[in-house]
């Protein structure tokens, strides 16, 4: 086979490879956006205002930016506990559930008046918190890693679970529950257990500086240490990974449970942060948005970050959108989701291409050959 | 008018994929009755020319036509239709349907009801005919691959191709399945039916077909007919320079010290059937144990076992007298080439670089004080890359972008260069080229002679011949017979491979 050398974007070293994806991402994004737009202009709005109004919503003075902050906190968090997955070929769709049990675990102990300082029983919370969500991260994770349970049915289910689970806590739990309320909720968080308000007048927590922190933690240890060389080797060949002696098993437990202590994390802080309680469906659907942080950020640790703040611009200027033009609330859900289409659309279709043009055409036979 | 001559013309046939230029007017024809072989090293483009045949790729010029009618191809059906079948490298069949429901589906019915008879009684005459008897109702899974391929012909005949297609037809097969498909042929080409037949087996081609068509990158190398063709030549035309992959020659062994030992090893395959059976076998140092049968007789368990992958359920296995049982290979003492390069071998997202310490990311020098040590991984790398020679622009391309020769060369730095006491290596030439073949050889032969004990599972007896010093052959997880490889011979090692003992013969 002949080959035909073509100088592309891939052939320049390391920044490349982070060039080619990054604007693959943005031409997807841009798609989405464009797409949204026609509904948008089909809903009797003019979309360059409404997404002038998104703009606004989410940076139009300090208390919108602010409120962007506090949305994305859960988004990192939980999103990184996906995307962790991900590297490692596991689908963590549990975060929701995560999340609910994160809650209930730092809420015990944040509704107790130890008479403990703010930042032990912080401290305390948080622990209490993650300890909760690994516990309930280990089934999915000991029955995808022993008895071969798809781990998406599993997580979805337990999802339900631990949403009810909530629900009884805090209507019918006298330990827990706020009695005589008019909405079932739990008793009040201590002060002590309350994370500071960054900025007066906001609801600011530094929940957000937590998730980016964790985020680059993650990113170093997937790239620099040998458990995210694990990771990556079980993500990319899970045979290669057995053969090489790493013990899967336990490898895709402790990607499980990780992921599901991350999204642990983002439900504690959501309530000793901001609510300061825990709700029934405090957290609805938010899980659900980190699945689609990860998948636009490609499992990348950094890339979590920014579809993170993406997806919190959206929703948080998506609301002032929607009360300015008149587009339904759930545009926001729709623009979000043809944004992760277009850009996994886009991706793969690029994938394809350079594949393709590789100057190695040998490996181009090689792949022929395995497609037939 | 006169009845056409050619059932097949092919003429300047170009397929160009984006950077790639796959088929470079390239032309063959094949007459009625004629059985064509065509020979090409693999990524040479065969199958992207007979891919352009069965209507799954256009070509981008260059005409085909079929009894002398020029004919415009433009899918599977089309050329289904216009009698061209195609039996693929990688069998299409449904697996969990049956031979006949295989047989049928496809075939467009304006019936409400599915009425089969009439169908397996067709069937089952064309069985009689060719001699490639099935059962009808047997689920296709549970067949053996030899069978499974008489299916694929037999759909092709039933819908009554002309010029059938055979893309590496006895790659699956045992020798007397090869001389049944011998046979099979024979009888097709009698009534006028062609054959087109693809293989890198030179043996085969010189055995079975008329005339051989020559394609080396992409491009037309010559057509000759068979009976000017020696195995020599035709490799000579494929390679483009001379190569052989005959016996090597070799000193005998000093001494015997044993480095492998297994005893009574009892194994299970993935779906629980015994997979070895009191399995006895001692490979001693400086020897190279070829293990020879048809796949799926115990060859990947009887690797797996050793390499601690799969526990076995009974027996002891133990390397220069220390157990292995139980413990994941340790480079220092077992390489390990594994029967499939992508599945088990390789990361195929991961570098050259990664790829190559696969096995020891977590140990020093690669990692240091539980971080990685990126600039010893990419020295070890460069080194690695210059000292086997492996072909890669750089370390930090993915080892997926590399042909199937330079991905071996990845795994042998790997596996060997820790010098281990022991090395298995399964099928370690499966896809590749001849010249990459014959590299692989070279490094086996060296492993010998370093001293390393070397136990060599192939489905090519060729090369279990060329490079053996003991050959043992295993059928249904038994030893069935061991020979001396200076004096084996293909018919002997065949008998044994269908489970026939050699007291038997004798």
């Amino acid at each position: 086979m002949k080959t035909e050398k073509k100088a592309n974007i891939t052939t320049i070293p390391f920044l490349g490879d982070i060039i080619l994806s990054g604007s693959r991402t943005l031409i997807g994004i841009a798609l989405g956006l464009l797409t949204s737009g026609i509904l948008i202009a089909l809903s009797n709005a003019n979309p360059l205002v409404a997404y002038g109004a998104m703009i606004k919503g989410a940076f139009g003075d300090i208390y919108a930016f602010c409120n962007v902050l506090v949305r994305v906190s859960p988004l990192l968090l939980g999103g990184m506990g996906v995307a962790i997955g991900n590297k490692a070929g596991i689908w963590n769709t549990g975060i929701e559930g995560y999340m609910y049990l994160g809650a209930i675990g730092s809420g015990l102990v944040a509704i107790q008046d130890w008479g403990l300082p703010s930042a032990l029983h912080i401290l305390l919370a948080v622990i209490a918190g993650m300890a909760f969500a690994a516990a309930w991260g280990l089934i999915p994770g000991y029955l995808r890693a022993h008895r071969g349970v798809n781990e998406v049915t599993c997580t979805i289910m337990l999802n339900y679970v631990a949403i009810y689970l909530t629900n009884w806590l805090v209507s019918d739990a006298g330990f827990f529950a706020e009695s005589g309320a008019f909405f079932p909720m739990s008793k009040i968080f201590q002060d002590s257990a309350q994370l500071p308000i960054l900025l007066r007048g906001t609801s600011l927590h530094p929940g957000v500086f937590v998730g980016i922190i964790v985020c680059l933690i993650f990113f170093f240890l997937l790239k620099y240490t040998p458990f995210g060389f694990r990771t990556r080797m079980l993500g990319g060949n899970p045979n290669a990974a057995r053969y090489s002696g790493v013990d899967i098993k336990k490898q895709i437990i402790l990607v499980m449970v990780l992921g599901a202590m991350l999204g642990g994390l983002g439900g504690a802080i959501e309530v000793i942060g901001l609510r300061h309680r825990v709700y029934s469906d405090f957290v609805t659907g938010v899980g659900y948005e980190c699945i689609a942080v990860a998948l636009l950020a490609g499992g990348n640790p950094v890339g979590v970050i920014f579809a993170g703040f993406f997806f919190a611009i959206l929703k948080v200027g998506g609301a002032t959108m929607s009360i300015e033009t008149g587009v339904s609330s759930s545009m926001t859900s729709i623009i979000m989701a043809l944004c992760v289409l277009f850009v996994i659309g886009v991706g793969l279709t690029d994938n394809h291409r350079v594949k393709k043009k590789s100057n190695k055409a040998d490996a181009v036979a090689v792949v022929k050959q395995k497609e037939e | 008018m006169e009845e056409p001559k050619f059932a097949l013309q092919m003429t300047d046939i170009t397929k160009r994929f984006p950077g790639v230029l796959a088929n470079d007017r390239i032309s063959l024809d094949c007459k009625k009755g004629e059985v064509l072989g065509l020979l090409g090293e693999n990524g040479a483009g065969k199958t992207t020319l007979m891919n352009v045949l069965y209507g799954m790729h256009q070509p981008d010029s260059g005409k085909i036509l079929i009894n002398e009618k020029e004919v415009e191809i433009t899918s599977p059906s089309k050329a289904i239709e216009l009698g061209i079948g195609m039996v693929h490298q990688h069998f299409k069949l449904v697996e969990t349907l049956t031979v006949l429901e295989n047989i049928v589906l496809g075939i467009p019915s304006n019936k409400v009801f599915l009425d089969l008879e009439p169908i397996r009684k067709r069937l089952l005459e064309l069985c009689q005919e060719y001699e490639l008897y099935v059962d009808p109702d047997a689920e296709v899974w549970k067949l053996p691959v030899g069978q499974q391929q008489w299916v694929e012909i037999l759909k092709a005949l039933y819908r009554n191709a002309q010029v059938l297609v055979l893309d590496e037809p006895t790659a699956v097969l045992t020798p007397s399945e090869s001389d049944q498909l011998c046979r099979a042929i024979r009888r097709l080409t009698s009534e006028g039916r062609s054959i087109i037949f693809i293989s890198h087996k030179l043996r085969e081609v010189v055995e079975i077909t008329d005339r051989v068509t020559i394609i080396r990158d992409g491009k037309l190398v010559g057509t000759i007919p068979t009976s000017e063709a020696t195995q020599a030549k035709l490799a000579h035309m494929m390679v483009g320079r001379p190569v052989s992959i005959d016996r090597r020659p070799r000193q005998a062994l000093q001494q015997k010290k044993p480095v492998l030992v297994m005893k009574d090893v009892n194994a299970l395959d993935e779906r629980g059937i015994q997979a070895l059976k009191n399995f006895n076998l001692t490979v001693h140092a400086g020897e190279i144990v070829g293990v020879a049968g048809v796949d799926g007789n115990g060859q990947k368990e009887l690797a797996e076992c050793i390499s601690g992958l799969k526990k076995p359920v009974s027996g002891t296995i133990s390397v220069n007298d220390t157990l292995i049982t139980d413990v994941v290979a340790d480079p220092k003492f077992i390489g390990f080439i594994p029967e499939d390069r992508q599945k088990t071998g390789l990361v195929m997202d991961f570098s050259v670089a990664e790829n190559l310490i696969i096995k020891e990311y977590d140990k020093e020098p690669y990692a240091e004080k539980r971080l990685l040590n990126l600039q010893n991984i990419k020295k070890h790398a460069q080194d690695m890359i210059k000292k086997y020679g492996i072909k890669t622009p750089t370390d930090t391309v993915k080892v997926s972008t590399l042909s199937g020769g330079n991905q071996q060369k990845v795994i042998i730095a790997r596996e060997l260069d820790s010098e281990p006491i022991l090395d298995i290596a399964c099928h370690p030439t499966r896809g590749l080229d001849m010249g990459a073949v014959s590299g692989v050889h070279d490094v086996l032969m060296k492993e010998r002679e370093r001293g390393a004990a070397v136990l060599f599972v192939s489905a090519e007896l060729q090369e279990i011949l060329a490079l053996s010093d003991r050959i043992i052959v295993l059928f249904r997880g038994e030893i069935m017979g061991e020979v001396d490889g200076d004096t084996a011979d293909a018919f002997t090692i065949g008998q044994l491979m269908l489970g026939q003992a050699l007291e038997e013969k004798t």
